[in-house]
């Protein structure tokens, strides 16, 4: 060790210390700087590769003594040796090289480019080369290769290509598809896609890691990310979905021209999906509200800000006066800000008076917040993304990553690409699924029964982890002999899933150094869904894999800022920082904060809304940013509920179909239009910062709230997030170290202590709640199917594509849906064969609610008697069919299984 | 290279290996169909661009060798022998001519005119009995003179079988790993494949690399043209080569054995795996060898023509199915090689030495040749000798003994010899007195031993048109990756064809070239090439710059 210490060696004749097995390109830039010598082959998140050399360097074994030149990016410094970077010998390499790679190099592109986004040009004018100066005769070339333009984003001109490898390296190494390669040998080798057929007709999933990795824009895309020539750009955060990715935005005359990824980001080194990459579009597209509207006499119409204000101030204040305050309901968004969320909930509570706040979590993530509150305290994760670096087990739980998480899927496919265990629980073949060491394909609606014959076998096998049960847990004895009495061939039965196969998946996650679990949707939008979080939460107990690095719970979280919303308090039982407000102790110390009184009993979750407007109970309800109609459970009960109110504001980006049926629309800004906070699944909270000012019209969501409450009395200042997060941190507990600075490019993941220090693992020594909590749950067959199975033996279970963002509001504004163009259900063969669907027919699909005709997609993803769906697209509102039970403590609908009945359709879409 | 291309190859490992999958796609119809490459692509978990872009690498996977039925040799041997034009002409009256390929050497350099059809290989007289091969299923006979130098040959002696084999097994396994290691390391057997590496050392640093599972492979894929030696041992000595795979195995733990054997080498091929299903019927392949509790399974990997994939660390791409593109080192084959795994690749001649140490002692081999190159050294000579053959001999020899007493002279003038493949040097006829056989005193003189092929320029040849036929060679074997090489080797091939126009040589601009390859590629391919060049600037510049 002492020796690895005192390793040192020289750099142009001066001595500094080596680190570890670092390259002597590593080495170099410590000590001079970003461009120590010149690369084309290298890039900052791809591994060492060889191709261009001109890193070369000269290195000796003694000063000035004999020298052997080596490619400094993938040589690892020798101890004591001399390296020196610049020698005559060396430059003239470089110059030489440069000179080969310009005879095959559009001379006009060398020309035009600018050398600040063409690396090779940049290369080239430092050492002093240009094409003129090339002394090689005219010779084979690739000048004439054809550009490809027929992608909706990816672009290529590789004539332009100098062969760096770095897209078919970024698309194997950052994105894991491996979409691209060289074919041909030699001279010839040429950078394909697929089979040789382009970007449009191959695998590509455009993430643009390829683009963003080129050097010279051989490949690139349509907004020419890396090349255009905008030099300001604006770091922000993604508004996509939980993984949080960073993003540089580059802006030119107040407009969004470009995004690519920054390469120092925590988050995601670089990457994006093309969600974030691409997906911009929808901010300035002409269908975006640009007034706000009143609805009179059916009829939408423009009117000014201060119109509408005072028109929903004065019914707000009728109905309240009329009613009381629990007449009034809000709906606060994950799309916005932490501090917008805060400010939402604050408006309902201290300025309406009542406790009916709620957000999309309610549809999502719920179960996942309660099932993890009550087995150790916190419904967050309680590791980050990062100790995938350091797991040896992923326990993947109904969540498709790859498609609904794309940065985090990409990571976990790495890692199982490499060998790191993979056990995937879901019903789907999902791309993970494929790559599975075990993949449990259970029925949909038997989580709790697969995941009590994994707890099962672990007890039974005694790979259980004694020490950390003594220590750490509570309730073990009662769980254990609850697990014992099960009859696994049962459970077999029930589940579908081969009882071999799931105790030798338990025992590979039991006995793994290491394991983490990751879980989305599949878990929680059950009947039983917090009681399935609560037996994750029970795995990770009875094998000690809580409260260090590599290990943990982790739930994948849906919307970029779904946690930063419940921490925020859009819940309608507990306040900001997660109080419980019916405590009184807690309603005081809201009391003191805000000035006011506070309500005291426990508001409505979102279906109860729909429940009390039915009942004439709640009279006007505020939702910010989401779409109901589209995207919550039984779409006709839903727009009954709406249409029965006597004010129903909709705060929202564009007319979607929730929009329509409002009173009121209110023109918001999007994500690259306003500053605050999100905080994404790892419990991060990360800065978004204003990249162009708000569209003409429209206002900062934040503000809207803001002028209600000054208009309703209560005074607030002006939206300014630094300010906003300042009010925030003195409120929740969690957030007490947080300010604006502090958070500075990669943010702080809560909680953070009043000195700023951060938490990348909780539960470190002990439960928030004090001991761990093992839970027992029987499963239970979902209502659904008990009621409807015989009638609708087959099973629905609604998933989203990777080209689509939720009800595809914002997506479907973009060149993304020229890749994903429509809903389809996914079909296995043997099903099609047996109602005589064939591919791409209209299949018409029944259930107990209603019946939506769709495109049959015939897929090796689902066993026979399952179907899968997407729910993107209004011209087919999948959620017709969904059903409204719910999980019956969090109340999340159980979209994941939905009981139906197919056959050919005739309807007018049949010869579609 | 990629990490997850080669993890995931190595899912399936050898028993269903990705490679032998793509190369018996495509024996039907000279190249994997779209469909079988995209099924490859699904089955091993890949992206549809890999098995496509690992297919179009190879001389007999792409497309463009549908169909091929016969193809020319356009090895140096023959080049320079001037006997393929007739060849050629000879098989256009039998096969159109899209079904006529070429290929790189086929070890028939003592009496060229080679060429191969329905995967056979025929040289000298054959041409002239077209006819009645193609109505035939022999194989092309073929005659080359085999001596020694020593009285008790390390190569070329009495050939082991199977039984002796197992004997020479059993006494092995008495001895134990430390002592053969030590006999290993008592010859000082330096690697034959080229760069001289010591063999002891190599075994030594796989045996301690920790690793669960560990592979040896042989790298039989001896592309030089102007050398059989390897083929020699393959199809005369296949026990001796298949025994040094097992010793290794045995030495460091490996429990399987491959041999890479180019597709080119097609009886090489078969008398190989005859000699391992003969030890499989013995007991001395697969699990519980001779009751010892060791296993150990060989395997033979067959190539599809690629010279680059005798590069190691491409060699191990390819068997990976990956596109055989070299990786950069470290990490070394012995810490990270096949699948990620340990894995000795050692020459076939380098590893057919181990049944003599081990029979006779590693002192007794260090006894022949000099201090530091000991042993006995396998030399191919071509067409041009009046004794063409391949010959065991002593490190050290003199050359001239070689070219005068082995070869016994010229049968018509040469001006160089081209020794060591076309990565070696080139020697003038009247430097070959100054030369004896062994790595030290040919890199004294600036050449080098290499493999130690022997291809003659006869004197009438022009060293331009020699020059640009080996940039050509490079430039089509080049694996692309490192830009000195895929694009200098071009480079250099247009000036010399544009020489041959008229146009004269830079010379400045040719040294630039030479130095920029030989200093900046990233392996010896683009890397050794200019040393020839610069050897034929240095003793015939007047037939080059003029
Ligand atoms: C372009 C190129 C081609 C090579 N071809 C061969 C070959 O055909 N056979 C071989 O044994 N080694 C070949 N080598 C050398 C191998 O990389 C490697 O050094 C050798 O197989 C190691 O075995 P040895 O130590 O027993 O010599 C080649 C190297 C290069 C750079
Ligand atoms: S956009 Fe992404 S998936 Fe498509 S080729 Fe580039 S790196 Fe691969
Ligand atoms: S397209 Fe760009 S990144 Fe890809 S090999 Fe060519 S120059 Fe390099
Ligand atoms: S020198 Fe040639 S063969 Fe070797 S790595 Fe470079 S391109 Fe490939
Ligand atoms: S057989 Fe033609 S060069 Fe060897």
């Amino acid at each position: 060790m002492n020796n690895e210490q005192s390793k040192i060696a020289y750099i142009n004749n001066e001595p500094f210390k080596v680190q570890g097995d670092e390259t002597i390109l590593h080495f170099l830039k410590r000590y001079m700087g970003d461009n120590p010598v010149p690369t084309l082959c290298d890039a900052p998140n791809l591994k060492p590769f060889g191709s261009c050399r001109v890193c070369s360097v000269e290195v000796a074994l003694e000063q000035d003594g004999l020298t052997k030149v080596q490619a400094s990016c993938h040589t690892p410094v020798m101890a004591d040796s001399f390296i020196y970077t610049h020698t005559h010998k060396i430059e003239k390499l470089r110059k030489n090289i440069v000179e080969l790679v310009l005879t095959d190099y559009p001379a006009d592109k060398f020309e035009t480019d600018n050398p600040n986004t063409n690396e090779l040009k940049k290369v080239a004018l430092d050492l002093n080369i240009t094409p003129d100066d090339v002394r090689y005769a005219p010779g084979a070339n690739h000048l004439n290769r054809s550009v490809d333009e027929d992608h909706s984003y990816m672009r290529s001109d590789l004539a332009a290509c100098i062969n760096c490898y770095r897209c078919i390296r970024a698309c194997d190494e950052v994105q894991g598809e491996m979409v691209l390669t060289m074919a041909g040998r030699g001279f010839e080798n040429t950078v394909i896609m697929g089979m040789n057929e382009g970007f449009k007709n191959s695998d590509c999933v455009s993430c643009g890691a390829c683009s963003q990795a080129c050097p010279t824009g051989a490949i690139t895309d349509v907004f020419n990310s890396k090349t255009n020539e905008v030099v300001e750009t604006t770091r922000t955060i993604c508004t996509y979905c939980g993984v949080g990715c960073n993003l540089d935005v580059a802006v030119k005359d107040n407009e969004v021209i470009s995004i690519t990824a920054p390469y120092d980001a925590e988050v995601n080194q670089g990457h994006t999906c093309l969600k974030g990459r691409y997906a911009f579009k929808f901010y300035n597209h002409p269908e975006r509200l640009r007034s706000p509207l009143i609805k009179r006499n059916g009829k939408f119409k423009e009117v000014s800000w201060e119109e509408v204000y005072d028109f929903i101030v004065d019914k707000l204040t009728t109905i309240k006066s009329e009613n009381g305050p629990d007449a009034i309901a809000g709906i606060s968004s994950a799309r916005c800000t932490n501090e917008e969320n805060y400010l939402m909930q604050k408006f309902i509570r201290a300025v309406v008076g009542t406790n009916n706040i709620d957000g999309c979590a309610r549809v999502c993530h719920s179960p996942t917040a309660l099932g993890m509150q009550r087995a150790f305290g916190t419904g967050a994760a309680t590791n980050s993304i990062i100790d995938l670096n350091y797991t040896n087990c992923m326990l993947v739980i109904g969540a498709n990553p790859t498609a609904a998480h794309p940065v985090t899927g990409a990571k976990l496919k790495q890692a199982a690409m490499k060998g790191t265990t993979l056990i995937v629980v879901d019903p789907r073949e999902t791309v993970l699924a494929r790559y599975a060491d075990y993949h449990l394909q259970l029925r949909p609606g038997t989580n709790v029964a697969l995941l009590n014959m994994m707890l099962y076998y672990i007890i039974k096998e005694n790979v259980q982890d004694d020490d950390f049960i003594d220590n750490r847990t509570e309730g073990f004895e009662d769980f254990k002999s609850q697990i014992l009495a099960l009859d696994m061939d049962k459970m077999a039965e029930i589940t579908g899933v081969d009882k071999d196969l799931v105790r030798n998946a338990a025992v590979a996650y039991a006995k793994a150094k290491n394991a983490m679990s990751f879980h989305g949707l599949g878990v929680t939008e059950h009947s039983q869904g917090t009681f399935t979080v609560q037996l994750i939460a029970d795995l990770a107990l009875i094998t000690g894999n809580i409260g260090r690095r590599g290990v943990g719970v982790n739930p994948l979280r849906g919307q970029n800022n779904v946690q930063g919303s419940a921490d925020m308090g859009v819940q309608p039982h507990q306040g900001a920082g997660y109080l419980d407000i019916t405590q009184e102790e807690v309603q005081n110390i809201y009391t003191d904060f805000y000035k006011v009184e506070m309500p005291k009993e426990v508001g409505y979750k979102i279906p109860e809304m729909f429940d009390a407007a039915l009942e004439g109970k709640l009279k006007a309800l505020w939702i910010i940013g989401e779409d109901v109609v589209q995207t919550d459970p039984n779409t006709t009960k839903v727009k009954k509920a709406l249409n029965s109110l006597d004010l129903f504001i909709v705060q929202e980006l564009f007319m979607t179909e929730t929009a329509m049926l409002a009173d009121v629309v209110l023109p918001g800004a999007s994500f690259l239009e306003k500053s605050g906070t999100f905080t994404n699944g790892e419990r991060r909270v990360q800065r978004v910062n204003a990249t162009v000012l708000p569209i003409e019209g429209t206002k900062v969501d934040g503000q809207i709230i803001i002028d209600v409450m000054n208009r309703m009395g209560y005074a607030q200042p002006a939206y300014n997030a630094k300010e906003m997060l300042e009010e925030i941190s003195q409120i929740v507990p969690f957030f007490k170290g947080i300010t604006w600075e502090r958070l500075g490019t990669n943010g702080l993941q809560w909680p953070v202590a009043e000195d700023g220090s951060d938490t990348e693992i909780i539960h470190l020594e002990e439960f928030k709640r004090g001991k761990g909590k093992f839970s027992y749950f029987d499963w239970k067959e979902t209502e659904e199917i008990i009621e409807n199975g015989e009638k609708y033996p087959y099973i629905i279970t609604t998933n989203r594509e990777l080209e689509h963002y939720n009800c595809g509001a914002m997506t479907r504004r973009t060149g993304n849906v020229d890749i994903i163009t429509e809903d389809v259900l996914l079909i296995n063969a043997q099903d099609a064969a047996d109602k005589n669907i064939k591919e791409g027919e209209m299949v018409c699909v029944t259930s107990a609610r209603g019946k939506v005709d769709i495109k049959a997609k015939i897929s090796k993803e689902v066993k026979p008697g399952v179907m899968s769906t997407t729910f993107h697209f209004p011209e087919i509102m999948v959620n017709l069919i969904t059903s409204d039970v719910h999980d019956s403590e969090a109340k999340c609908p159980e979209y994941k299984v939905v009981a139906v009945n197919i056959r050919k359709s005739k309807g007018k879409f049949a010869n579609a | 290279m990629s990490e997850n291309l080669r993890k995931l190859s190595g899912r399936k490992g050898l028993d269903n290996n990705l490679f032998e999958q793509l190369v018996n796609s495509s024996k039907a119809e000279g190249t994997p169909t779209d469909e079988k490459l995209k099924d490859l692509a699904w089955e091993y978990l890949m992206g549809n661009a890999n098995t496509y872009g690992a297919g179009s690498f190879y001389d007999f996977l792409k497309k463009e060798n549908k169909g091929k039925k016969a193809y020319v040799c356009n090895g140096s041997a023959c080049l320079v022998a001037d006997t393929q034009e007739k060849v050629t002409e000879t098989l256009a009256k039998n096969f159109s001519k899209d079904e006529i390929g070429e290929m790189c050497c086929m070890g028939r350099c003592h009496e060229n005119s080679a060429f191969n059809v329905r995967g056979r290989n025929y040289s000298g007289m054959a041409i002239n009995n077209l006819k009645k091969i193609l109505s035939s299923e022999v194989s092309g006979l073929e005659k080359y003179n085999v001596a020694a130098n020593v009285s008790n040959p390390v190569l070329t002696g009495t050939p082991l079988n199977a039984e002796s084999f197992k004997a020479l097994f059993v006494k092995a396994d008495a001895m134990g790993v430390k002592n053969i290691l030590n006999e290993i390391d008592n010859a000082n057997v330096r690697g034959r494949g080229g760069a001289g590496f010591s063999m002891g050392f190599k075994w030594e640093s796989c045996r301690i690399t920790e690793s669960d599972q560990k592979f040896i492979v042989c790298n039989a894929d001896e592309g030089d043209p102007g050398a059989y030696s390897d083929r020699y041992l393959l199809e005369v000595q296949p026990y001796s080569v298949l025994f040094g795979i097992m010793m290794a195995g045995l030495v460091v733990g490996a429990d399987r054995g491959v041999v890479y054997l180019r597709a080119e080498y097609s009886e090489a091929i078969n008398i190989t795996q005859l000699a391992i299903d003969e030890l499989t019927r013995i007991g001395m392949n697969g699990t519980n060898i001779g009751g010892t509790g060791f296993d150990f399974t060989f395997k033979i990997i067959e190539g599809a023509g690629a010279y680059v994939c005798g590069e190691e660390t491409a060699l191990l791409s390819s068997i990976e199915g990956q596109r055989p593109e070299v990786r950069v080192r470290p990490p070394y084959p012995t810490q990270e090689g096949l699948f990620g795994k340990p894995t000795i690749v050692n020459n076939v001649e380098t590893l057919a030495t181990v049944p003599w140490i081990l029979e006779n002692g590693g002192e007794a081999y260090a006894n022949f040749g000099t201090q530091k190159s000991t042993g006995t050294k396998l030399v191919c000579l071509d067409s041009f000798f009046n004794k063409p053959g391949m010959y065991e001999i002593e490190m050290g020899t003199p050359l001239s003994t070689i070219v005068e007493e082995f070869g016994g002279g010229f049968k018509s003038e040469v001006k160089a010899l081209h020794i060591g493949g076309p990565l070696g040097g080139i020697i003038p006829t009247h430097k070959i007195s100054d030369l004896e056989l062994d790595f030290e005193s040919f890199q004294k003189q600036g050449f080098l031993l290499g493999h130690a092929s022997v291809v003659s320029i006869p004197k009438e040849f022009s060293m331009v048109k020699y020059i640009e036929h080996l940039f050509e060679f490079t430039a089509v074997e080049s694996c692309g990756k490192c830009f000195p090489c895929s694009i200098g080797s071009v480079r250099g091939k247009e000036m010399f064809a544009n020489a041959q126009q008229g146009e004269p040589i830079n010379q400045e601009l040719l040294d630039d070239l030479l130095e920029t390859m030989e200093i900046g590629s990233l392996c010896a391919l683009g890397g050794g090439l200019p040393l020839g060049v610069k050897n034929a600037l240095q003793y015939f510049k007047e037939e080059i710059i003029k």
